[in-house]
């Protein structure tokens, strides 16, 4: 990989040795691209990504190029040429492997995230990540280890940055593909013009390829090259009272607050006979109802009993599952899941947070996925959360408008590294929820 | 002239790469002082800050004012900050360089003077040879370089910051904004990161197509202005109007939590028990709403507990069993 590194020395080299006032073309044409960075802010598709373009990742400039073929853009390399060594760091600090049942350090990054990690826009909520959300998003069967990445200051030992990878097996049309899912880079506010992140990035695709993995999946609230689809969020209001105090919502100057909470009102329990919670004894099931309903997305995961106990069983507050049997036959048909990311409140005299639930995985065969959707909320709302979240994928558009999902201003775009897939797809042809 | 702005612009902006080392440089500098200060005026807090080695360039490091709400000390950060001098400069010279980009006009002395500054800031006095006489550009720029002579780094990033401020007040504003579009992999100083999820919030504002027309009043009730309601009643204008809903001002200071309107207005004889079109009253508005000291105003002032809305509930049946004041009255 062409290291961003070595170009910005080459640039600083170059400027600083040119005489002031000097006409140097080199300079001149260096100049002319990053001006043409800064008027094209605006248009992310002619931005340039020093860092990406050197990545094997969809290029912009080919969006047109028919000919590519699917699939992995590079090969892989030999294990024996990748690199032995972690990319180094500023001097002041080193790498840390997290060992994540060490409570201690658990909490080290609960800390780092919940005051460093993504805010809105406006920076009035910030993602606020449980420790027992991150031990069952970082610890799923066969996780590596060497994947959890912190950066610590040498002096304080304290933990300034993390990356984290964790694998799955993602199909991409027919190709079952072994990836890594990239997740919770985070660097600490104070850190922030450090240059961290590019060599984070580096650092956990290195031990990535060091298990032999090429491909990986992530997602990102930028335009990156290039989103294989671009998600929405919508948001349904369970407690609007609250949303409205702590502005994630706002009241219309014609609208009744009284009104609002009545809209939103649902009944005190689930209406489908048979509704109820998933158990260890109903992994088969699930596993065979979600392996026929991925199948039908374009991209998805390949998940197996091992992946679905511990991706779907229900943890308190960490991950919700429900599933319809039937009354008569007992047999399971329909499913439905959601997990619990709840995000601080900055700067609210009455509340600290914000419980939200985020739509997970759900299959449908018996029970109208919109009524499987609307028990999901009736308990989301006796379980005390103040929004359910979905993105646009799968078939979520067929109930978002019908339950009073409302558009959210974040759009999620989603990456594969190393993976070519031509032209895209739409987000109801992605079958696949990063967290 | 303009071109010649541009130029510098394209100057400045090449600049900028060069400026994170110079901004580590620098925070090395002003840490070396503090540390030293710091020996002298408190009790060391570590036998590391103790030692009298000459630091070294990585490690010693400026406490700074701890802002937001991290909860660790200042000592946790030596040697590994930027300074809010250094960010504040490279976004400033980012601004400069975008707007000259886009071809705003600044007058040409200011030109040269912040092509000066930037030229200290990034790379030091000026070393370079005199351009010939006959470049006068060249030469012009280069005098505004040279004759700042040894100004200190910091001093110039300061008047560089203080000469934008003077030519566009408001060129920091959209800092967050400009943020997000510089280069998103190698600056994550963004809200969002440069991957992992988003936060996204409800985009429209409640109002379910709403087409009600409302009333001065209950513009004012709904904005809890308890002064001004007050004028419009001595006026003479009817407390209990309704709007196209069948609110009345009292509904909206109810709904909108403003219990010193709903006080004026209750002591101005507003009808209690009026129901909007919905037949709701506003004690069932301050009950959906979880108003409690409101709805305990309403009661005192025997508002009606029994009243049935259109769905045949009384406001006594929809609150909340821990309101014990609902379940005295009557």
């Amino acid at each position: 990989m062409a290291a961003p590194n070595s170009n910005d020395a080459a640039n600083a080299g170059a400027s600083g040795t040119a005489p002031a006032g000097e006409e140097d073309t080199s300079i001149e044409a260096l100049a002319r691209r990053v001006q043409e960075h800064m008027t094209l802010a605006n248009n992310p598709a002619a931005r340039r990504h020093k860092f990406w373009e050197t990545q094997p990742v969809g290029q912009f400039r080919d969006a047109a190029d028919t000919s590519l073929p699917d699939g992995a853009i590079e090969p892989p390399t030999p294990l024996s040429e990748v690199r032995a060594d972690p990319y180094p760091l500023p001097a002041a600090f080193e790498w840390l492997t997290c060992d994540l049942d060490d409570d201690a350090l658990l909490a080290d990054l609960y800390s780092l995230l919940a005051h460093n990690y993504v805010e809105d826009d406006e920076n009035m909520f910030r993602f606020n990540y449980s420790p027992a959300f991150l031990r069952w998003a970082l610890k799923p069967p066969s996780f590596f280890r060497a994947w959890h990445i912190g950066v610590r200051a040498k002096e304080s030992k304290k933990l300034v940055a993390f990356i984290s990878g964790v694998p799955a097996r993602i199909r991409a049309r027919d190709d079952v593909v072994r990836m890594a899912e990239i997740n919770f880079l985070c660097v600490h506010k104070k850190l922030r013009s450090k240059r961290l992140a590019p060599v984070l990035i580096r650092e956990v695709t290195r031990r990535v390829h060091q298990e032999n993995i090429w491909q990986a999946a992530y997602t990102a609230g930028v335009v990156l090259p290039t989103p294989i689809t671009t998600c929405r969020y919508w948001h349904r209001s369970l407690n609007p009272k609250k949303l409205i105090d702590v502005g994630f919502s706002r009241l219309g100057p014609r609208m009744t607050m009284s009104r609002t909470v009545r809209l939103y009102k649902l009944p005190d329990a689930p209406l489908t006979p048979g509704f109820r919670r998933m158990e260890l004894r109903d992994v088969a099931a699930v596993t065979r109802l979600l392996r026929a309903y991925l199948a039908k997305f374009v991209v998805a995961p390949d998940f197996d009993e091992v992946d679905v106990e511990h991706w779907l069983l229900p943890q308190e507050d960490v991950v919700d599952s429900y599933l319809v049997e039937s009354p008569e036959t007992h047999e399971v048909t329909d499913f439905c899941s959601f997990y619990t990311l709840p995000s601080s409140v900055l700067n609210n005299a009455t509340y600290a947070t914000l419980k939200a639930a985020y739509s997970y995985y759900n299959v449908s065969t018996k029970t109208p996925l919109q009524q499987l959707m609307n028990d999901a909320l009736i308990v989301a709302k006796q379980k005390n959360y103040d929004v359910f979240n979905a993105l646009d994928v799968m078939e979520n558009e067929s109930f978002l408008k019908e339950l009073k999902f409302g558009p959210g201003d974040g759009q999620l775009h989603y990456y594969l590294y190393n993976y070519r897939i031509r032209n895209g797809i739409k987000p109801s042809e992605l079958g696949l929820v990063l967290l | 002239m303009a071109g010649d702005w541009q130029e510098l612009g394209q100057t400045a902006a090449i600049g900028l790469i060069f400026a994170f080392l110079v901004a580590k440089l620098i925070s090395t500098v002003i840490a070396f002082k503090e540390h030293n200060l710091r020996i002298t005026r408190s009790p060391p807090a570590s036998p590391t800050a103790a030692s009298s080695s000459p630091p070294r360039p990585d490690t010693p490091a400026p406490p700074q004012p701890s802002r937001g709400d991290d909860v660790s000390s200042d000592s946790d950060w030596e040697g590994v900050e930027s300074t809010e001098l250094d960010e504040e400069f490279s976004a400033a010279s980012a601004f400069v360089a975008a707007s000259a980009a886009s071809g705003t006009s600044v007058p040409e002395e200011a030109q040269l003077r912040l092509y000066g500054l930037y030229k200290i800031a990034t790379e030091g006095p000026c070393t370079a040879p005199q351009p010939s006489a006959l470049k006068l550009k060249a030469r012009a720029k280069w005098n505004a370089w040279h004759k700042l002579g040894a100004m200190p780094t910091e001093e110039a990033m300061q008047e560089y910051i203080t000469i934008v401020h003077e030519l566009f007040p408001n060129w920091d504003a959209g800092s967050s904004m400009k943020r997000k579009d510089e280069d998103s992999m190698a600056s994550a100083s963004g809200s969002k990161g440069p991957m992992g999820p988003v936060f996204s919030s409800l985009m429209y504002e409640e109002d379910e197509g709403n087409e009600s027309e409302l009333g001065d009043i209950h513009v004012l009730a709904r904005e809890g202005a308890t002064d001004d309601i007050l004028k419009h009643l001595a006026a003479g204008e009817d407390v209990n109007v309704r709007d196209t809903e069948g609110r009345t001002p009292l509904h909206w200071a109810v709904d909108r939590g403003h219990l010193s309107a709903v006080e004026v207005l209750a002591k101005a004889n507003a009808d209690l028990n009026a129901k909007d079109n919905e037949g709701q009253t506003a004690l069932h508005y301050a009950v959906v709403c979880e108003r409690e000291d409101i709805a305990e105003l309403l009661v005192k002032h025997h508002a009606d507990l029994q009243i049935k809305d259109e769905d045949g509930n009384t406001a006594r049946e929809l609150c909340p069993s821990s309101w014990s004041f609902m379940n005295q009255a009557n």
